[in-house]
């Protein structure tokens, strides 16, 4: 019975449950449904403040759509580079895997240096803060807690990485980097939304 | 019999994956919808009721891509999605229902208000 619901190896992983499914991978998707609601609630009030600022500049006075499109670009590039580092980890290719999660990292890297330069311009050049107007702290909260996902992610892919060159990961380790590839993309399709909410839709 | 389970291999059971070739199919089509929903603010004259359903259509379209093929939720149990599409719709309850408490109704057209 189990081993029909479990597969066809007879080798004892701890990591599967009576459902047949990997822990670590259950727990990634339970942790990325409550994040679906963390973001949902900041979209929420972003979108229940909108246009009821009294003081400060509004969000089309201070958006830079061409390079929140290409952070955007960015991310959605990331999220293939994710996937193919998977499928060569798959293929037993390990230092190809490297190069993939480097070019993961790497963009994610330049999403968030994006961010600063935006938040540094927002501050400095147009006057807005956190605490200048609703505006202000609802766009900065939401965006910030995607940017603080987005270098927690850009970190952990590092640090597969790191291991994957120094021989200390390998395909028997694929669902490891399948996880952080859940959280990737999950921060991914967090800004898909972000992207169109809050900078495209007038 | 309880105690047999099995090691997956290489991914775990009841998941499967697209090939390389969808992937890259997938990502062109997340550029040209990107593309296309930035383009669109950019056509004078275009009712604001439509460009905001053109740009939620094209952002949904994006969403279910990444989360179908690139997260695998296509090929995985359906445990896993309902995980995920629970809470998602619980989330987009919690957006609505605020929206609809501080009468912000910004994402409707504006003929509707």
């Amino acid at each position: 019975m189990a081993d029909h619901v479990a597969g066809t190896h007879a080798v004892h992983d701890p990591n599967l449950g009576n459902t047949g499914l990997d822990h670590r991978k259950i727990g990634m998707w339970i942790f990325l449904g409550s994040d679906c609601m963390f973001f949902g609630s900041l979209i929420a009030t972003y979108l229940s403040y909108k246009g009821k600022s009294l003081s400060g500049p509004g969000p089309h006075d201070v958006f830079n759509i061409p390079l929140t499109s290409y952070s955007a670009a960015l991310l959605l590039a990331s999220s293939l580079f994710m996937v193919l580092a998977l499928s060569r980890l798959q293929e037993r290719r390990v230092k190809a895997a490297a190069f993939w999660l480097f070019a993961t990292a790497a963009f994610g890297l330049h999403f968030v240096l994006n961010q600063v330069y935006e938040f540094t311009t927002f501050a400095l050049r147009e006057g807005l803060t956190l605490s200048t107007s609703l505006f202000g702290s609802t766009f900065f909260v939401l965006t910030g807690f995607h940017g603080a996902h987005v270098t927690g992610g850009v970190l952990w892919l590092t640090i597969l990485m790191v291991l994957a060159l120094r021989g200390r990961l390998d395909e028997r380790d694929y669902t490891k980097v399948e996880i952080a590839g859940l959280y990737w993309h999950f921060v991914d399709i967090v800004w898909i939304a972000i992207f169109t909410i809050v900078y495209l839709i007038p | 019999m309880a105690e047999s389970h099995a090691v997956a291999a290489p991914h775990t059971p009841g998941g499967g994956h697209a090939t390389v070739k969808t992937y890259i199919n997938v990502a062109v089509a997340l550029a040209i919808l990107t593309a296309v929903e930035v383009a669109s603010l950019y056509i004078p004259g275009l009712p604001n009721g439509f460009l905001v359903t053109i740009l939620l259509v094209m952002s949904v379209l994006k969403f279910t891509l990444v989360v179908g093929f690139f997260m695998h939720l296509r090929y995985d149990s359906g445990i896993m999605r309902a995980l995920f599409v629970g809470p998602l719709i619980i989330a987009i309850a919690i957006i609505l229902a605020l929206m609809a408490l501080f009468s912000a109704f910004i994402l409707l057209p504006h003929t509707v208000l």
